[in-house]
C-alpha cells in the first residue's frame, strides 16, 4: 500500500472554491440571461458581480501559487502517451485495460488533460474575463460611439465561453468516474491522494 | 483500505474542518450583495414644515387694506387687478413678460411655439381658429376672446387664478372671473400660489380632468404616497413650485421640451432656480447601487420610478378620432360609454379611449422635441407625429423616458398638405363645429379667423403626439424592477438600436450552446453506458 499526495491542500482548496464560483457565476449569468429565475434580476446581478471577484482573487492566488511551486509544468502539453491516452478512452477502458499514465507527484496530470486544462486556463478563463470586464465596464468606457453591435458582440462570447464552460464541466465531472474505481478520481481531489489499485 | 484517521502516516488526513471555514472566508467577500436594501424611512414631510415656517414670516394682512374692501362689480377682475397694482407696483409689467401671460415661450427659447401660435396639438386642436374665448378660461388674463387681444394692457392681468387660496375662483369664458365669484372676499385672502391654482389650469388641459398630460391630474391634491411621493402630504408635501421655480412671476416650465438631463443647482445659498431635473435634488447617483447609478447614462429616472401614469383614479385620454365626430342621434348629440363608465364615443369629440394606471411608452429622448404648426407642411409618414421627438442610443444626452402617446386624428387641408384650425367652440347657427357639426363651414372660418389659407377642401390624417411623464413619481419601493426592462417582452422590447442583457440574445446561440452542453451529456451516457455493458460481459462472459 503506498500513497502519494497528489492534490496539496491549497490544490485542493483552489480546486473546489473555483468549482463552486463557477458553478455559481453559471447560475447567476445565466439568470441574467434570463433563462430562470432564482435570485431575482438585481441580486442576481450583484452576485454575478461579487462572484467573479471573487473568483479573479482566486485565481490571482492561484496563479501565485502556479508560479512559486512550479506547478505550472505540470500543464505543460506533451505529446508522449497522448494516443495511448486517447485509445485508452475509446477501447482500452471497455476492456479493463489499466490506465496508461501513471499519476506521480510531478505528472498528475495525463496528455489529455493537460491538453484540456491548459485550454481551460488559457482560453475560457481570459475570455470570461475579459469580457466580463468589458461587459461590466462598458457603460464607463463611453462606449456609445463605439459600433452598435459592440455589446451584442461582448455578451455573445461571454456565453459562448459560458456554454463552454457547462460542456467542460459535463466531461470532466464523467471523466472523474474512469479511475480505477468510479469514485477514486473524486476521493483523491477530496482527500489529496490516490490508493493504489 | 487506509486508516483515515492515523496522525502518523506520512500523509495528513484532510481537514474538511479548515476547507469549510476557508470556503466560508470567501464567500464573506461577496455577503454585502446578498443583504437586503433597509426598509424605506419615514416620509420626512420637512417641506411642508419649511412652508407652514414661511407662512408664519408673512408680514401683510390683506384683509386688512382699503384699497381690497370692495365691493368689485360682479366678473370685473380688472378691478382688483388695479387694487392689487396700487401695491405691487411691478408686478403686472413682470407677468406679462411670461409665457403665462403670452402663452409663449420667450423667443431665445423655441422657435415661435406657444399656444398663442400657429402651433397644434393632438386634442382641441388649436386656440387660432377662433377658440381664444373657450380656451382662454385657462389664460392667466381678462378677456382674450380673439386675436385682437391685448397683450399689453395690465389691468387684465389675472392675478387672482395663481394668487387665490380659498379654491373658490373660478374663471369663465374669455377668462373672466365667474360673476357668482365674491372678488372682495378672495382679493382679501391671496397669498402664495398652490398645487391648487397651478391645477386649475394644468389638470385640466385638454378640456377636463386628467384629460391631456396623464402624470397631472386633480387627484394630486390629495395624493396618497403610492400616487405621488413629492406632492404627498404623506410623502414630501412639496408644491409643484419647490420644482418649478419662479423668479419675478416667471414660473419655470418644459418650454416645449425639457432637457432630459438638465441639471439646475444654486450656485449660492438662496439663489431661486427651477428644479426641475431630479438630479437637482437628488444627485446624478443616488443610488447606494453602482450598477443603478450607472442607468442614468441611458435612463430618466422617470423611467424606473413612475410605474404608471394616471395612478389616481382618474382616466386620461389616449385616443381622440375627430373624424367620427358629429353622429347625431334624433338630432341630437349623444355620448356612448363604457362597462367602466369610460366615454366611447361623443358627438363632440368622436371617438375616444381612456385608460387608468398606464404604461408608459418608452422612448430615446434627449429633451428636444419639435412641433408641428398650422404653416408646416406635412411628411408623407402616417401617423402625423405632431411633436416628433430627437434621441436615440448614440446620443450621449438621450436618455430612455417614459411617455404617453396620443393617438388620434384631425382634419387637414389635402391641396395645401397643411393641418387647419376649425372653429369648434361656438354656439347653434354660429358655424363652429360644437354648433352646427359642419366641418366645411368650422374650418373655413376658423381659418379666416387665424388669418390662414384654406383650399377649400379638407380630410382628415391621423395624427399622434407624445407627452413626456414625469410627475406622480411613485415611492422608491414601487420602482420597476429589473425584470420590467431586463426580459425577453418586457417594457423596452420595442426600444431598438442596442443590446439589453436579458432582453436580447444572439440568434441561435442558446441552440449551439445547449447543443454543446447536451452533447458532451450524451456522449458521456454513451462512454459510460458502454463502460457498463463492457465490465458486465467481461465478468459473465
Amino acid at each position: 500500500m503506498s500513497r502519494i499526495i497528489l492534490y496539496t491542500r491549497f490544490n485542493r482548496f483552489w480546486h473546489w472554491t473555483q468549482a463552486l464560483l463557477i458553478l455559481l457565476l453559471a447560475v447567476t449569468g445565466f439568470e441574467v440571461r434570463g433563462t430562470f429565475r432564482i435570485f431575482g434580476y438585481l441580486r442576481a446581478v450583484n452576485l454575478h458581480h461579487g462572484l467573479s471577484l471573487a473568483l479573479m482573487t482566486l485565481v490571482l492566488f492561484a496563479a501565485f501559487w502556479h508560479l512559486t511551486t512550479g506547478e505550472w509544468r505540470q500543464y505543460l502539453p506533451t505529446r508522449v502517451f497522448l494516443k495511448e491516452m486517447a485509445a485508452f478512452y475509446l477501447t482500452g477502458i471497455f476492456r479493463g485495460a489499466p490506465h496508461p499514465v501513471r499519476k506521480e507527484r510531478t505528472a498528475k496530470l495525463n496528455p489529455l488533460q493537460r491538453l484540456a486544462y491548459l485550454g481551460f486556463k488559457v482560453l475560457i478563463i481570459p475570455v470570461q474575463f475579459t469580457t466580463g470586464a468589458l461587459y461590466f465596464f462598458y457603460p464607463n468606457l463611453n462606449a456609445h460611439a463605439w459600433p452598435a453591435g459592440f455589446l451584442w458582440g461582448v455578451s455573445t462570447l461571454h456565453v459562448l465561453g459560458a456554454f463552454g464552460l457547462l460542456a467542460f464541466l459535463v466531461g470532466h465531472v464523467y471523466l472523474t468516474t474512469t479511475g480505477h474505481t468510479p469514485l477514486a478520481n473524486l476521493k483523491a481531489m477530496l482527500v489529496g491522494y490516490e490508493e493504489d489499485a | 483500505m487506509t486508516n483515515m484517521t492515523s496522525p502518523s502516516g506520512p500523509i495528513r488526513p484532510p481537514r474538511p474542518g479548515r476547507f469549510i471555514q476557508a470556503l466560508a472566508g470567501l464567500m464573506v467577500l461577496f455577503l454585502p450583495v446578498l443583504a437586503t436594501q433597509p426598509p424605506p424611512g419615514p416620509a420626512h414631510g420637512a417641506y411642508g414644515r419649511v412652508r407652514a415656517e414661511r407662512n408664519r414670516d408673512v408680514t401683510a394682512d390683506h384683509t386688512r387694506f382699503k384699497v381690497l374692501q370692495g365691493p368689485f362689480k360682479d366678473g370685473d377682475g380688472s378691478a382688483v387687478t388695479r387694487a392689487c397694482l396700487t401695491c405691487h407696483v411691478k408686478a403686472a409689467d413682470q407677468v406679462m413678460a411670461t409665457r403665462h401671460w403670452n402663452w409663449r415661450p420667450a423667443a431665445t427659447d423655441r422657435k415661435g411655439y406657444g399656444k398663442s401660435t400657429h402651433l397644434v396639438n393632438n386634442f382641441c386642436i388649436s386656440t387660432l381658429g377662433g377658440n381664444q374665448e373657450a380656451c382662454s378660461r385657462c389664460h392667466a388674463g381678462y378677456g382674450m376672446t380673439d386675436r385682437t387681444f391685448d397683450f399689453t394692457k395690465a389691468e387684465n392681468v389675472d392675478c387672482l387664478v395663481c394668487h387665490d387660496t380659498t379654491g373658490d375662483y373660478e374663471k369663465v369664458k374669455g377668462g373672466y372671473p365667474n360673476p357668482a365669484v365674491p372678488l372682495a372676499e378672495i382679493a382679501q385672502k391671496v397669498g402664495r400660489t398652490s398645487n391648487q391654482t397651478c391645477g386649475v389650469c394644468h389638470f385640466f388641459g385638454g378640456g377636463a380632468d386628467a384629460t391631456k398630460h396623464g402624470d397631472l391630474d386633480d387627484t394630486l391634491l390629495k395624493a396618497p404616497r403610492s400616487l405621488d411621493v413629492h406632492l404627498s402630504r404623506d410623502g414630501a408635501a412639496m408644491s409643484c413650485t419647490d420644482c418649478h421655480g419662479a423668479r419675478s412671476h416667471e414660473v419655470a416650465g418644459p418650454d416645449y421640451g425639457a432637457p432630459a438631463d438638465r441639471r439646475e443647482q444654486p450656485r449660492f445659498a438662496g439663489e431661486a432656480v427651477s428644479r426641475m431635473a431630479c438630479t437637482a435634488c437628488h444627485t446624478a447617483t443616488p443610488h447606494a447601487s453602482f450598477v443603478l447609478n450607472r442607468h442614468y447614462r441611458k435612463v430618466a429616472c422617470q423611467t424606473c420610478h413612475i410605474p404608471a401614469y394616471a395612478r389616481g383614479g382618474l382616466a386620461s385620454n389616449l385616443s381622440w378620432t375627430w373624424s367620427t365626430a358629429g353622429r347625431l342621434k334624433g338630432g341630437r348629440p349623444y355620448e356612448d360609454k363604457d362597462a367602466n363608465g369610460l366615454v366611447t364615443y361623443n358627438t363632440i369629440h368622436g371617438d375616444m379611449v381612456w385608460a387608468k394606471n398606464v404604461k408608459p411608452e418608452y422612448v430615446f429622448y434627449d429633451g428636444s422635441m419639435d412641433f408641428t404648426l398650422l404653416t408646416d407642411p406635412l411628411p408623407a409618414t402616417r401617423p402625423v407625429v405632431l411633436n416628433p421627438l430627437h434621441g436615440s442610443y448614440a446620443d450621449p444626452d438621450a436618455r430612455i423616458w417614459p411617455f404617453k402617446r396620443h393617438d388620434g386624428d384631425q382634419p387637414f387641408d389635402p391641396v395645401q398638405n397643411r393641418l387647419v384650425a376649425p372653429w369648434t367652440a361656438g354656439p347653434k347657427g354660429s358655424g363652429a363645429y360644437w354648433g352646427d357639426y359642419d366641418w366645411d363651414t368650422a374650418i373655413r372660418l376658423g381659418m379666416e379667423k387665424a388669418g390662414l389659407p384654406y383650399s377649400g377642401k379638407f380630410g382628415f390624417v391621423k395624427t399622434s403626439m407624445w407627452w413626456p411623464i414625469t410627475h406622480m413619481v411613485a415611492p422608491k419601493e414601487q420602482a420597476l424592477a429589473c425584470g420590467e426592462c431586463h426580459s425577453r417582452q418586457g417594457r423596452l422590447a420595442r426600444v431598438k438600436g442596442f443590446y439589453l442583457p436579458g432582453r436580447d440574445r444572439a440568434p441561435g446561440l442558446d441552440f449551439l450552446g445547449w447543443g454543446l452542453v447536451l452533447l458532451t451529456f450524451c456522449a458521456t451516457l454513451v462512454h459510460g453506458a458502454s463502460r457498463v455493458l463492457a465490465s458486465r460481459s467481461r465478468r459473465n462472459p
